[in-house]
């Protein structure tokens, strides 16, 4: 802040020049504002899509349709596994155990579904890190039952618990059936640690679902913008983070895509059932496009960031961004479908198939994370991560 | 002292939301400015104990205590933090360090300060009318490159970014469905531009200073409002006041002096009048400080390609808001003596922000492949190569490789060369 003040700098020519810029400025201005307000009449009668877009529609589909459905028919499955591994426990028979692995499968494969939520309560949580940390640590598994001191909470135990040790209980490394059921014949501390395990996740997705249907839907519903942290900024960062999982996670870590080449069999995820990690990538799939799109598990498809997308009239190239990226949700489905159980056999098979999944996977990650993102004003907060 | 008053704020902000952590104490690596690899960061206390003398001096420079060492100080220190890395660059830092130089040489505390009280043969009431010039000169060059700049295709014909940036708030009350409208951003474009061509020359004219101020205030919080900016709107509506008349600061002084109860004490007048010699270094320094500040905005000329593609001579040069850009770039270690080859995983080394600064500027790429070199050399590597495949989008064009597996990043140096090997970004779309 400066006291004094001689002018002498504004001289009488510069002040006349600088009137005639001023007012050569100010009818501009007066021109522009004309021209525009002339241009408003005219496009009035055009309906203009984006303006005729409600952020709200999307949200509330999302909410209702997409998340917290799929959130309850995870618990659905859940309590069923829950019920089916009592079932088990009072008579420790084959059947019982391969009813149980039936329902751990599809318990599995409806967390697939879950996934792409992880905000709010879900993020609270840590559910992709609590329900499904692998490869998981076997000898921390092994040395929790024969100790039968353990706290599934802490850091140490993040790679013992979660759906990768209900993988390594219910199958073991080559055990057969009979094997399976002596173990946990022979050992309460088993039967414990698979109940502990299940409790914990049944427990989380409780209280994501109670939170949900309380104050969290309306504090989705009712954070409309894009910013950092708006509804529609997790949604999209979660949705790039579960492409990335995929990409890094289920294919590119086994693969060697990380490790100069050298593959990696047992960091397939499920990798003890030996039937189903193809079948979960798939699902992973499934769910980034049904979230994309706002599809509900039955096939209806509501108002999603396709239609956001259609709305603002986003161009890619010669087509729209969403034809795009529909388009290689095609292509990368087409080549997903040509790699065979188990994942952990098919990579040293044929390790071109996958490759070309993955391949196609990575082009639809830059058209999610940096085209899509890009169009709609949405930073990318999230950090790409090498798996669960 | 109102100056000093912004910087504690934006001090304090600054250590309130963690960034002091975030951006200076949890990264692995550093993004240094070419020639200024020496500066590095203290560790976490040391970088609190910065801050921390950074408000305090702030402060100071506000109650125009100790003015001239805590002005320098807060000059230097601000300048080395931003220095660090240049993924936190932002036009306003530079304006801050700006500030902060030119306002050592001003004799902003010989009048209504702590200083005064002190030592009262210190106390001007007068002071050439230079020092003003100086502060306004920069203002002017601020707003008038920010409007040279908007002047290219994307931000007039094709109301880019806006265009994107506006219909995403359309969920606003009132304003926000006419934000999803071409025309707009189309508005918003155009008196963007002229507004920053036109506002420096306007201020110049006394007799038009309550309107220009009032376009000031409102430009400002409009931005501040649509764009997440942080203080910089609140910087330029202060600084801007400069342009007012003395009679005006001088109210506000005695406003500030009746709440504060503080009789005013003397009626003479003082001209503040420095040493000669001293005159004349400062005067040469600024001519120096001037000249660069009007060539530096022009370097881009010496580079090929489109300079938002290629941010070649980009920065310092009050290019703001212009760009909506994105990317997403997979880093590779290559073995030359075996040829396999890995993807490295980012988050091993870098922080978000870091990721998505380096994701879209090449000379970045080029640092990040150092280290990463070095990391896998460390590991026992013989012979390892980084290269990179990004893809980036640019205000609304679909996304493009920026750079591709053939380039060695590892092999090339950092420097002010052409960057050759970025790939062209087609106009055809």
């Amino acid at each position: 802040m400066q006291a004094g003040n001689n002018r002498v700098f504004s001289t009488a020519l510069l002040n006349i020049e600088m009137k005639k810029i001023g007012l050569i400025i100010t009818a501009f201005f007066i021109v522009v504002g004309l021209a525009n307000c002339k241009k408003k009449k005219g496009s009035e009668e055009e309906e203009d899509p984006a303006a005729a877009y409600d952020k709200t529609a999307m949200l509330t589909n999302y909410a209702d349709a997409v998340v917290i459905p799929n959130f309850q028919s995870a618990k659905v499955a859940f309590d069923s596994l829950a019920f089916a591994y009592n079932a088990f426990t009072q008579n420790l028979t084959e059947p019982n155990l391969l009813e149980v692995r039936q329902k751990y499968i599809v318990a599995y494969i409806r967390f697939q579904h879950i996934t792409t939520s992880e905000y709010g309560p879900s993020e609270n949580e840590l559910v992709r890190s609590n329900f499904n940390t692998y490869p998981t640590d076997t000898l921390q598994i092994n040395s929790n039952i024969s100790s039968g001191v353990y706290d599934l909470a802490t850091a140490a135990n993040i790679d013992a618990k979660g759906f990768p040790a209900l993988d390594f209980l219910l199958y073991g490394k080559n055990k057969t059936d009979a094997q399976i059921v002596s173990l946990f014949a022979g050992s309460t501390n088993r039967v414990t640690y698979f109940t502990n395990c299940l409790a914990e996740m049944q427990n989380k997705l409780n209280n994501i679902i109670t939170v949900w249907n309380g104050s969290y839907r309306g504090t989705f519903l009712n954070s409309k913008g894009s910013e950092i942290g708006s509804s529609l900024g997790l949604l999209v960062n979660q949705l790039n983070y579960e492409v990335d999982l995929l990409k890094n996670g289920k294919l590119g870590i086994p693969l060697g895509k990380q490790s100069l080449g050298v593959i990696y069999p047992e960091k397939c995820e499920a990798y003890y059932a030996q039937t189903i990690s193809v079948r979960l990538a798939k699902e992973c799939l499934n769910n980034i496009e049904n979230v994309y799109l706002g599809r509900s598990k039955n096939g209806n498809d509501g108002v999603g960031l396709d239609d956001y997308l259609d709305a603002l009239n986003v161009q890619h190239n010669s087509g729209t961004l969403n034809a795009a990226i529909k388009n290689q949700f095609n292509i990368a489905k087409s080549k997903l479908a040509l790699v065979n159980e188990p994942l952990s056999q098919d990579i040293i098979n044929n390790p071109t198939t996958v490759d070309a999944a993955y391949v196609e996977i990575v082009k639809l990650l830059v058209l999610l994370k940096t085209d899509m993102p890009s169009a709609l004003g949405i930073v990318i907060t999230y950090q790409d991560g090498d798996g669960d | 002292m109102a100056f000093g008053i912004l910087m504690l704020g934006s001090i304090l902000r600054f250590i309130s939301n963690g960034w002091v952590y975030s951006m200076y104490i949890k990264p692995k690596l550093f993004f240094p400015y070419y020639g200024f690899e020496w500066i590095k960061p203290f560790g976490e206390v040391g970088m609190y104990v910065v801050f921390i003398l950074m408000a305090i001096a702030a402060l100071c420079v506000a109650l125009g205590f100790f003015y001239r060492v805590s002005i320098l100080f807060f000059f230097l220190a601000f300048t080395y933090v931003e220095l660090i890395d240049k993924t936190n660059y932002l036009n306003h830092y530079y304006f801050i360090s700006i500030m902060s130089f030119l306002l050592i040489f001003l004799p902003a505390h010989r009048y209504f300060s702590l200083d005064v009280l002190r030592n009262k043969n210190i106390k001007a009431t007068h002071a050439s009318n230079y020092f003003i010039l100086i502060i306004k000169f920069q203002v002017f060059i601020v707003y008038f490159f920010a409007g040279l700049a908007k002047i290219n295709s994307d931000w007039l014909l094709h109301a880019q970014p806006l265009r994107i940036w506006l219909p995403a708030h359309s969920e606003m009350p009132l304003i926000g469905s006419f934000l999803t409208k071409a025309w707009v951003a189309y508005f918003f474009s155009w008196f963007g531009c002229i507004y920053d061509l036109a506002i420096p020359f306007l201020l110049f004219i006394p007799r038009f200073i309550k309107p220009t101020y009032f376009f000031v205030i409102v430009f400002h919080l409009a931005t501040s409002l649509f764009f997440n900016i942080g203080m910089f709107p609140y910087i330029m509506i202060v600084l801007t006041s400069i342009f007012f008349s003395e009679n005006f600061h001088i109210t506000i002084i005695n406003k500030i002096r009746s709440i504060l109860k503080i009789t005013k004490s003397e009626t003479e007048q003082l001209l503040y009048t420095p040493v000669p010699s001293l005159k004349k270094a400062v005067f040469s320094l600024m001519c120096i400080h001037f000249a660069i500040q009007l060539v530096l905005p022009f370097r881009y000329l010496l580079y090929p390609g489109n300079l938002y593609w290629t941010e070649q001579g980009y920065r310092f040069s009050w290019r703001v808001m212009l760009m909506e850009k994105a990317g997403t770039t997979f880093f590779f270690v290559r073995d030359k003596t075996t040829g396999r080859e890995s993807e490295i995983p980012n988050c091993d080394y870098l922080t978000p922000m870091q990721e998505k600064m380096m994701s879209t500027q090449p000379d970045m790429m080029v640092q990040y492949a150092h280290f990463l070199k070095e990391q896998y050399e460390k590991q026992g590597m013989k012979d390892p190569a980084i290269v990179a495949e990004a893809y980036v989008t640019l205000n609304g064009k679909a996304s493009r490789l920026m750079v591709n597996k053939t380039t060695e990043l590892s092999a090339i140096e950092t420097n002010y060369k052409t960057k050759n090997w970025i790939l062209p970004q087609n106009s055809d779309n």
